[in-house]
């Protein structure tokens, strides 16, 4: 009945918006790249935009591939430390220091800002008990928030969709850039995926006025439309048997395209609408991860009505010649996050934004022979917002040879407890119903 | 279980399944004459692709270059840091190039060659052993795995095995060619086993440490540009792998892990979903695994039973799978009889729908299914259909600098400028005249071409309407008209 339910509303609003199928844009080619940008006239006359004004936001930023905690937050006057990274291990001279033991990789100068500007929280040694080594269990695992040993086909985000959110705007959750994380897989399919908002929409070739009807467009609109009855069939149970890598048996593919295309009408024109009025307020590093980040702070400022953005940063996997790579890649995210967040200051929505990162796991303590470091376990994360809880939270995870568990940094804080505070003392939800159990929400605003 | 579908149920629907899935698909009169054999023989004009020539040569630069890397390394050792990054930048750039048309090179195959069945093999051994040329960053290299998918496509499991693991691209991408005693790297090791072969559950993570020990020494040689052994790099102490304990080598790896019951459960599976679309019960998987099992780990016998049986023509299979990126391009192309568009369109295109060819997004490759599939992946479909039937405008610079194949200077050419109009459906071989002059014949026709069902009443409405607010239909009514059939979400399954 839910799904109906959210079907019914889907449709009203589609058929009401005021942004509906009334504007219609310029279009000089096809070619990618010759997807211009929005006809301007147009996009002033797109205006009551739906807001959330008060409602708090949460940005999750996946840093793909398995990050190294350990040289990223660095326990730099460790000798357990340097005896297992003989040739990657980092001295006082190569980190920017915490708290006299402690340092962020000199690459994160955008982080130490946000550090020293108390809005930043580094949570440390987060993982789960029997950490999994591959990426796509672990990723998995962190997407769903299930135990290592159980397989859970929903993402965390998206039974906070279908338990908070039911019969919301499909922007409610927008994922930026790739392919809808797994995190987002819910019951009632819930958010959309944004990479171009300049060709976010149908193109009609013609040249129409705004406001004038293009007959092409307007049949697009009718063959995309889901037929009153399959509105009976419940098709959120089967699409969320889809998800998961590999599809499940039984489910309709087609009704998971409808829904999609019916999302991706709703949100179109608004998208656009906004990335045409809003501008930024801060300049962004020319990085994916900079760019993505641009637009979110556009949509934001716009008012989509949107409670959780899904960004990712890949390229971790450093099992070999770490020590360029992983200083690009934290310098990329470090310095698009310092930008995100002056743009969110300038624009005055620091105060409801939280951004948390996350990697599927750390890696081993010891270095390997190719200058790399290979699959670990625990690792830190962060917390970055006006409100956060600044500081180093819990404690560094030992890294004497007896502490270990098969060459791995054991966990502190389960990253449940994590999620349950940002559930709980952000998003304002009851967290148990989501992660299936009831986790000790971290403090972290 | 995997009862031969009878002759009976042999006809055009069924065809035209088969014809999708063992291959991208073909227009009406390919599916009709495919119906008009018997089952074996219409299966056997797929399968045994052997008996029609591909005459696709190879891409001129597809060899072994030992001279030019020999003379790149005196240069780059003479040379200082600021030339250095010049000729690196300079080296991207014509393997950047090449790379592009190694993709022209491959998507035309699939829509132009004899052999769609193997190119359809050649692209789920990409995707399994999914390797990317940003890691890789060499042409040939990428070549040459494509080429040993193309040669062992229907082969021996453990001899593929062996050989994608000593392939050079390969080596590159998991490391392998950097690993070497005493602190072997598990890259390779883990994900051969993970992800290549037997899945998460049937090894330990002490087999990964040891067969990452066991398979040092497998390297690359970087002058002549292939598989070496480095006995220096080995580790001969003893090793226990999967229950088999000696000085194990690389080779001895592959035979255990081939000598696993889960590995021929782990490569049916994965099969069935692909050319299925949907996961395999346990029951069914048994089957099939016993099937290949029984035919010595050769794929071709195994493949064979499978597109004949019953279970592949379930109602619940067809017309339930989303089209990857690539069969969508290739399958729109040989629907509608029609060129693929100019590479660097090609490329834009499956980047845009999210499958990169020679650059998936990581080693687990594509996961396919309904995660092609997002408001903005289907929207991109919606408006490239746009290009495929109506052509696209291209700038001469580009498309000029793209076939003269001539490493470039400087900058790509500005994509302004001149613009030349390529590509777009010949109407005239879609419908006939008689077709065309009626307007109910036209909407049956391009759905019977290209979703071989029908659209819900309202969509065909929606159709009709569009067309009978026009006259007499012109070239661009019907292409709008295929273009709006392609905007569907049925025309996104096959």
């Amino acid at each position: 009945m839910k799904n109906e339910i959210t079907l019914q509303t889907r449709r009203h609003f589609l058929r009401t918006t005021v942004l509906g199928s009334a504007l219609t844009w310029t279009v000089p080619a096809f070619l990618a790249d010759t997807f211009t940008a929005l006809h301007g006239e147009a996009a002033d006359s797109a205006t009551q935009i739906v807001t959330g004004k008060d409602a708090t936001i949460l940005v999750v930023l996946q840093m793909a591939g398995g990050n190294d905690g350990i040289n990223t937050v660095v326990p730099y006057t460790s000798d357990d430390y340097h005896n297992a990274r003989p040739k990657l291990g980092l001295t006082a001279q190569q980190v920017l220091n915490l708290n006299g033991e402690i340092g962020f990789h000199n690459a994160l100068t955008g982080f130490k800002n946000l550090y020293d500007s108390g809005q930043l929280a580094v949570v440390q040694g987060v993982g789960y008990p029997n950490p999994n080594r591959s990426h796509f269990r672990s990723t998995e695992i962190w997407q769903t928030a299930s135990d290592a040993d159980k397989v859970e086909k929903y993402g965390w985000l998206g039974r906070y969709f279908d338990n908070a959110c039911a019969g919301c705007d499909p922007t409610v959750g927008v994922d930026i850039g790739g392919q809808t994380p797994q995190s987002f897989f819910a019951q009632t399919p819930t958010g959309i995926s944004l990479a171009d908002p300049q060709s976010y929409r149908f193109i009609s070739p013609g040249r129409f006025r705004p406001g004038q009807t293009d007959l092409l467009e307007e049949s697009y609109e009718k063959l995309n439309e889901i037929p009153d009855a399959a509105s009976d069939v419940n098709s959120g149970g089967s699409i969320g048997a889809l998800a998961a890598g590999m599809p499940q048996s039984g489910g309709s593919s087609l009704h998971f395209i409808e829904r999609t295309a019916l999302d991706a009408q709703v949100s179109s024109d608004r998208i656009r609408a906004i990335v045409a009025r809003v501008k930024n307020q801060a300049s962004y590093p020319t990085t994916k991860l900079g760019d993505n980040l641009k637009l979110v702070a556009q949509l934001i400022a716009g008012g989509l009505p949107t409670r959780v953005y899904y960004v990712s940063q890949g390229g971790y996997d450093t099992h070999i010649n770490q020590v360029g790579t992983q200083d690009r890649l934290l310098k990329e995210m470090g310095d698009a996050v310092n930008a995100f967040v002056g743009d969110l200051k300038a624009q005055g929505n620091l105060q409801r934004v939280l951004v948390m990162t996350f990697s599927e796991f750390g890696r081993r303590v010891a270095e390997n022979a190719s200058g790399g470091t290979d699959h670990g376990a625990a690792a830190p994360l962060f917390v970055i917002g006006d409100k956060v809880k600044a500081g180093l939270l819990g404690r560094y995870p030992s890294l004497a040879p007896q502490d270990l568990f098969e060459g791995d940094i054991k966990y502190n804080v389960d990253f449940r407890s994590v999620y349950a505070g940002v559930l709980e003392s952000w998003l304002k939800t009851k967290s148990a119903p989501i992660l299936g159990r009831q986790f000790e929400p971290l403090p972290l605003v | 279980m995997l009862k031969a579908l009878s002759a009976g149920r042999w006809d055009y629907d069924t065809a035209a399944h088969l014809l999708n899935r063992a291959g991208f698909g073909g227009p009406p009169s390919v599916i009709q004459s495919l119906a008009d054999l018997d089952p074996d023989a219409a299966l056997s004009t797929l399968l045994d692709y052997e008996r029609y020539a591909d005459p696709t040569p190879a891409p001129v630069w597809a060899k072994p270059d030992p001279n030019g890397v020999r003379q790149m390394r005196d240069t780059a050792r003479n040379a200082t840091s600021d030339e250095r990054r010049k000729l690196f930048q300079q080296e991207m750039r014509v393997q950047y190039q090449r790379l592009m048309e190694l993709r022209g090179w491959w998507l035309n195959r699939m829509v132009k060659g004899p052999q769609p069945f193997q190119e359809k093999m050649v692209l789920f051994w990409h995707g399994h052993f999914a390797t990317s040329f940003d890691k890789v960053r060499n042409a040939y290299y990428m070549w040459r795995q494509n080429e040993l998918f193309r040669r062992l496509a229907t082969g021996n499991w453990q001899e593929l095995l062996t050989f994608a693991g000593k392939d050079p691209a390969m080596l590159i991408w998991l490391d392998q060619a950097e690993s070497r005693r005493p602190h072997a790297n598990e890259n390779f090791a883990r994900e051969v086993m993970e992800l290549f072969s037997l899945g998460i559950g049937n090894y330990t993570e002490m087999d990964v440490t040891e067969g990452a020990r066991a398979l040092t020494g497998w390297s690359l040689d970087r002058l002549n540009q292939e598989f070496i052994y480095r006995p220096v790099f080995h580790d001969n102490g003893a090793k226990k792998f999967l229950g088999r304990t000696g000085n194990l080598d690389g080779d001895d790896v592959i035979a255990q892990i081939v000598a696993q019951p889960a590995s021929a459960r782990f490569i049916t599976a994965k099969l069935w979903n692909y050319f299925a679309g949907q996961a395999a019960s346990e029951e069914l998987n048994d089957a099939l695994a016993g099937v290949l099992r029984e035919n010595g780990n050769n794929f071709k016998p195994f493949l064979r039973v499978m597109f004949r049986s019953e279970e592949f023509y379930d109602p619940a299979i067809v017309r339930n799978q989303v089209k990857s990126p690539v069969q969508w391009l290739v399958g729109t192309a040989r629907m509608l009889e029609s060129d693929l568009p100019p590479t660097l369109v090609c490329e834009g295109i499956t980047r845009r729908l999210g499958q990169d060819l020679f650059a998936p997004p990581n080693v687990k490759g594509w996961d396919g299914g309904i995660s092609w599939i997002t408001t903005t992946t289907l929207l991109d479909r919606y408006n490239t259909a746009a290009i495929l039937v109506q052509g696209a405008e291209v700038p001469r610079a580009r498309l000029d600098a793209m076939q003269a194949m001539a490493p470039m200077d400087g900058n790509p050419p500005e994509a302004q400028g001149e613009r030349v109009h390529v590509g777009g459906v010949n109407v005239d071989k879609i419908l006939s005249p008689d077709e065309r002059a009626d307007k109910d014949r036209v909407v049956a026709a391009l759905q019977h071409r290209l979703l071989q069902s029908a659209l819900k009443d309202d969509q065909e409405k929606a159709l009709r309407d569009f067309l009978n607010a026009r006259a007499k239909l012109n070239d661009a009514d019907i292409r709008a008209a295929i273009r709006l059939v392609m905007c569907t979400p049925e025309y996104q399954v096959t």
